[in-house]
This record gives structure tokens, C-alpha cells and sequence, in this order.
């Protein structure tokens, strides 16, 4: 009832550099993103996100993370290098937990908050004991108990 | 009544609200056999499409696949961007600023928080039960302080009424001044007084018919008036439209007014007709305690609910649930004559929606009856609470266990993703087998991973012993909880 609401006339006007590719349900949808100044190390990439909105959305928040697609397909889509991206695609972001998250965010503001998270990188690196975290992890992205060190990202 | 309709059309796109009155009738001239059709109706009506997909009889989901269109094409949902194109695109930001930014709704009863900040009443009230803080600037702050803005409601109210008919006027304008350019080359201007379509009858882009055949019935009548008058004249010009649906709902109250009750199947108990379905989950078939046959009704015992009198009804006070025993929170919910079943979470859960709806109801200028808070109730129970049927595989894990369980569905529907992990775990098993265990490919190739159901535990064993053979998660990319469980199923 509450979720469904969400559901807004998006398709017609998102902001520059982000694109939906998959909104057939209420569910899950895929959504592309480019980054938009010239940062080398994102240059003429588009990743696509991933949104799983639970019945509580958006009271909770939706779980989002990047996925890939293989670079032989129509839509090639890496996953980015961020030190606070995963290589499973699992992005490390406050606004993405339970606490950090406000049921005023929307599907465009996530967006657009990982594009300058993107943006704002320099470093050419996947966050400390990506490989361990990758293998082990079986938590929900929401149960994860990120520690948000860095704030200037 | 004019009121209650404006809201409803407000909520409701035109087309599903006239199909659903039909659907409406339909059933009333049928109580017995249809009445399920009302509950699909209505939830349609508040575009539940959650319940949609959790839906289990057949019949349901034939009702879903004719109410609802598909996403892309009609769904006619009120936006602020549908005044970008025209050239009233500044009414895009006010029409943002009386939309709720929790639901993107237009503001349904709003209230204003401690913190200045104005949210329906059950938005933040869902909020606040949830997090204690304003989802806007994050200050914390009590349900206790919220106070209604009447103002901000009728802005809403006003806004919504003259909206069809502006947007329609904008929309016609659009269209003339494309059209304009199309034959005479250079750029119209772009404001335009709208007042000067209002002579000149040119048809509307085809971008949302339903919308257009509605609106185009209405400016038939006096366009100028419209805008002008109240909304006194709305039946007048609606015409036939509007008098259907009074004499649905004028059919509707006459029927409950009459009789109304209905007997349970088993126990022959009597009832309302909304009532039969839910209850039927829960009976035992014995004669049950005459109080519990209040349930939905719209004069229940409890002393705190309203007298039909129409004194303001009483506010639900908050519960410390923790102090409270779970005898003691059952009672509670009887006595508020709601369902009181299900594990004490589900308890306080249930308890604080209900109080949600309630204390909103009771923001409103209008409140609604009982029996309608009931049924979002059980809405909610059907969605969130305890009769999910079948839920996003995030929140249960029984999904795939169910004996209806359609595993080509299934399988065809995550197809990509199969293959997708597939691909990933083949290629990162090769990768971690040529780097870590030589050799050791054919052995773990092609095995599953039994304990995906417990996550610790498999990461302990996998941390404490990498160099067996059991295939290490790395198999499995980590894409959370729903692409483990696709792996997990053999069906691809």
C-alpha cells in the first residue's frame, strides 16, 4: 500500500547521467549511472545499481548495490572501483543503512548521492579486506555493521 | 459527500475508479459470491500492487491483470513532472511543495512537526513509531507534538481540484504550440495566458488517453466556469460519472443500512460481509464469545472508541511494550477490536500500525469509520504484517519451499541471474583454485553450497578451514540474501 506509492512518473525526467534500465515491478529496479565530470577513473563507464525495495520502503530503506554485467553483453556494466565499493558490489554508504537513511531519500537522490560518491574519488583502490568480506559475507546488505569512517566521501 | 469524493479522486486514476464501481456493483448485486472481488477492487483502488503479487486465488489475480495496466503504459498516477511539457512548467515546484516527501502524495491530512517540517499524518506517524526522528532535518521528535495544518490542507484540497482542468488547459496549449512550430517555422512563445486556449477546442496529444477522455468530458461543459466555481457544480459536469457513483454509494448504504451481516460458512456466526473472509482463517467452527462478533463492525464496545454521536474520536495512547506482558498486549488488541493473533512481535507491530491509522483518523477533517481503518488494517496484515502469503524472498525464506511453488516461473523469471552466477562462480572458482589449491578444480567444481540458510556458521567453517574442499563461498558472488537462494534452487 504505503510502498507502491512510490511508484512515480520518473521514467520522463531523470536527472542527467542516470538512466533506468529495469523498473517492470515494485520490487526491484535496475537503474544505469555515469559519472559526469571527467574523474579517469570512471570515464565513459556506466554502472547500473541495483534497488530492492522491501514492503516497508520507504519507511526502511531499499537495499541497493551495484551488479555486473558481463563486459561481452549489449551493456557491459563493471563494477566500479571505489574504496568504499566492494568487488561483489556492495557499496559502503551511511545513507543505505537503517541509520542513516530517511524515508525522504528517493530512488534519484540515491542515485545521485553515489554518483558524487563516485565523482569525489581519487583512489584507485576496493576498500580494506574486500576479498575476505567478499567470500564470507552472508548478511543482508542492510545487517551489515558498516563502520562509516570516512566522511568526506 | 462531494468532499469524500474529491479525495477519492484524487487517489484513484479515473479509469480504475470506474472499473472498480463497476466491479462495485457488480457485487453488490452479488454479495455472497463476489464479495472478494470488493476486496481485490479496493486494493486495487489504493494501487496495492504489492498485495497483487502475493495474491493466491486465481480469480484474484485475473481481477489484478484487468484493473491493472501494465507500468509503462496507462498508469495514470499524478505527478508534478506531467507539467513539464507545457508551458505552465512552474507549477511543477508548488505542486512538489504540496506533496508529502515521505509518500510523494499529495499532503492526506497534514500535520506539522515540532521541527516546522509537514507530513501526511500517517507518514510521520509511521516515521516517528519507527526512528523517533523527523525523516526531513533528522531532530527527534514525539507523535505527541504534531499538529494538524489545516492551511496546508486546504491548499491541497483547492489545488487538487482546479489541477485536471489546468493541466488539461496546459496540455492543449502544448499541443497547439507544437503544432504551431510545425507549421510555421520559429519559436512560439512560451507563456501564454491560458486563459485564450479556453475558445479554441484542439485535440490533446495522445500521450495518456484515459486521462484525456475523462477531462474532455468535462470541459465540454463551460471550461471558465469550472475554474471559477466551486465545486458545487462538480456533479453537474461530471454528469453521469458522478451519478453512478452516488448511486453505488447510495446503493452500498442502503444494503448495510438494511442488513449488512452475513453468516460465517462454519459457525454461523454473523457478520459484515468484509468481515466473513478474514474470519474464516481463524474459526473454529465453535460458537465464539458475542464480543468477538463486533469485529469490523462500526459501533464496537471499547470505551475509548467514538460515539456515533460524532464526538471527536479518542486518541490511542502509545504502549510501552516492554513492560507489558504478552496476556496483557493481547487483551489490549481485543479490546481495541483488532486481530490478536500471531507472535508478540507481530502483536506490537499490528498494535502500533493500528494506532498509526488510527491517530491519523483522527487528524482528519473527515475520519473514516471503523470499518475502513479495519480493512487497512488488514491490508497491512496482508502485506507487512502476519498474512504475507508470499513475500519478497528478503523477507521469508519459505518461498521456494511452497507447494505451489511454480519452479518454471521461477526459473524463466531469474534466468539472468542463474546465468549470471553462474558465469561469476565458475569464472572466481577457476580463479581462487588456480591461485590457492592447484589442482583441486574438478574436485569442487559443480558442488553447492548446503549451509546457505546459515550464513555464520558457513563463514566460520569457510574462515577456519579454506584449504577444504567443500567449495568456498567464493563460489557464491555475495549479492545478498535473494541471489544466494537463486543459486540455491536447482530449478535453473
Amino acid at each position: 500500500m504505503f510502498a507502491s506509492k512510490r511508484l512515480s512518473k520518473m521514467q520522463e525526467h531523470v536527472p542527467p547521467g542516470i538512466a533506468i534500465a529495469k523498473s517492470e515491478n515494485l520490487e526491484e529496479w535496475q537503474m544505469d549511472i555515469k559519472v559526469l565530470d571527467d574523474n579517469p577513473l570512471y570515464q565513459n563507464q556506466t554502472y547500473r545499481l541495483k534497488f530492492t525495495f522491501g514492503s516497508k520502503y520507504p519507511i526502511e530503506p531499499p537495499e541497493v548495490q551495484f551488479i555486473e554485467c558481463a563486459a561481452s553483453s549489449d551493456t557491459p556494466r563493471p563494477i566500479p572501483i571505489h574504496p568504499h565499493i566492494y568487488s561483489n558490489g556492495i557499496i559502503c554508504l551511511d545513507l543505505l543503512s537503517s541509520a542513516g537513511w530517511s524515508p525522504v531519500q528517493t530512488v534519484e537522490s540515491v542515485c545521485m548521492s553515489i554518483q558524487s560518491m563516485l565523482t569525489a574519488n581519487s583512489r584507485n583502490e576496493r576498500p580494506p579486506g574486500d576479498s575476505d568480506f567478499v567470500s564470507y559475507n552472508r548478511r543482508r546488505i542492510r545487517d551489515i555493521p558498516f563502520v562509516y569512517e570516512d566522511d568526506n566521501v | 459527500m462531494v468532499a469524500a469524493k474529491r479525495k477519492l479522486l484524487r487517489r484513484v486514476p479515473n479509469h480504475l475508479t470506474r472499473i472498480s464501481q463497476r466491479v462495485l456493483a457488480l457485487s453488490l448485486a452479488f454479495p455472497v459470491f463476489l464479495h472478494f472481488l470488493i476486496f481485490s477492487a479496493v486494493e486495487v483502488n489504493s494501487i496495492d500492487c504489492l498485495s497483487l503479487f502475493t495474491a493466491n486465488s486465481d480469480l484474484l489475480r485475473m481481477c489484478g491483470a484487468l484493473l491493472l495496466p501494465p507500468m509503462q503504459q496507462s498508469f495514470d498516477l499524478s505527478d508534478s513532472t506531467d507539467w513539464h511539457e507545457t508551458p505552465l512548467s512552474l507549477l511543477g515546484p508548488l505542486e512538489t511543495s504540496l506533496r508529502c516527501q515521505v509518500c510523494k502524495d499529495f499532503y492526506d491530512n497534514p500535520v506539522i512537526t515540532s521541527c516546522s517540517h509537514t507530513f501526511c499524518s500517517l507518514c510521520i506517524r509511521r516515521c516517528l513509531s519507527t526512528e523517533g526522528k523527523c525523516p526531513a532535518c533528522r531532530s527527534s521528535d514525539q507523535e505527541l507534538k504534531l499538529r494538524r495544518n489545516w492551511a496546508v490542507q486546504e491548499l491541497v484540497d483547492n489545488f487538487t481540484t482546479a489541477r485536471p482542468i489546468v493541466l488539461d488547459l496546459a496540455r492543449k496549449e502544448a499541443a497547439r504550440l507544437t503544432r504551431g512550430n510545425d507549421q510555421v517555422e520559429g519559436p512560439a512563445p512560451k507563456k501564454r495566458k491560458a486563459g485564450r486556449v479556453e475558445q479554441e477546442e484542439t485535440p490533446v496529444p495522445e500521450t495518456s488517453p484515459q486521462r484525456v477522455r475523462t477531462r474532455s468530458q468535462r470541459t465540454k461543459a463551460n471550461p471558465r466556469e469550472e475554474v471559477i466555481e466551486d465545486s458545487q457544480d462538480e456533479d453537474d459536469i461530471t454528469g453521469m460519472w458522478c451519478f453512478t457513483m452516488d448511486q453505488v454509494a447510495g446503493d452500498e448504504s442502503n444494503v448495510l443500512a438494511e442488513d449488512g451481516l452475513v453468516a460465517c460458512p462454519i459457525c454461523l456466526r454473523r457478520m459484515k460481509d468484509e468481515a466473513v473472509f478474514q474470519h474464516l482463517d481463524t474459526c473454529t467452527g465453535e460458537p465464539a464469545p458475542p464480543k468477538a462478533a463486533s469485529f469490523g463492525s462500526l459501533q464496537p464496545q471499547p470505551r475509548h472508541l467514538p460515539k456515533s454521536t460524532g464526538n471527536p474520536p479518542e486518541r490511542i495512547p502509545a504502549m510501552n511494550y516492554s513492560i507489558l506482558k504478552e496476556t496483557t498486549l493481547r487483551k489490549k488488541l481485543r479490546e481495541l477490536g483488532i486481530p490478536e493473533w500471531g507472535p508478540r512481535v507481530l502483536l506490537q507491530r499490528r498494535h502500533t500500525e493500528w494506532m498509526n491509522l488510527w491517530n491519523a483518523n483522527c487528524d482528519s477533517k473527515f475520519p473514516k469509520s471503523k470499518r475502513d481503518l479495519l480493512h487497512e488494517l488488514d491490508v497491512w496484515e496482508r502485506t507487512q504484517g502476519g498474512n504475507v502469503a508470499a513475500p519478497s524472498p528478503f523477507v521469508s525464506t519459505g518461498t521456494v519451499m511452497r507447494k505451489d511453488f511454480n519452479a518454471a516461473e521461477w526459473s524463466a523469471n531469474h534466468d539472468d541471474d542463474f546465468k549470471r552466477l553462474i558465469a561469476n562462480a565458475r569464472k572466481r572458482n577457476d580463479a581462487i583454485v588456480r591461485s590457492t589449491i592447484p589442482g583441486a578444480s574438478a574436485a569442487s567444481s559443480g558442488s553447492e553450497d548446503p549451509s546457505l540458510e546459515q550464513p555464520d556458521a558457513t563463514s566460520n567453517a569457510t574462515r577456519t578451514v579454506p584449504e577444504m574442499q567443500e567449495v568456498p563461498a567464493e563460489v557464491l558472488p555475495v549479492n545478498g540474501s535473494i541471489d544466494s537462494r537463486h543459486t540455491s534452487n536447482p530449478s535453473g
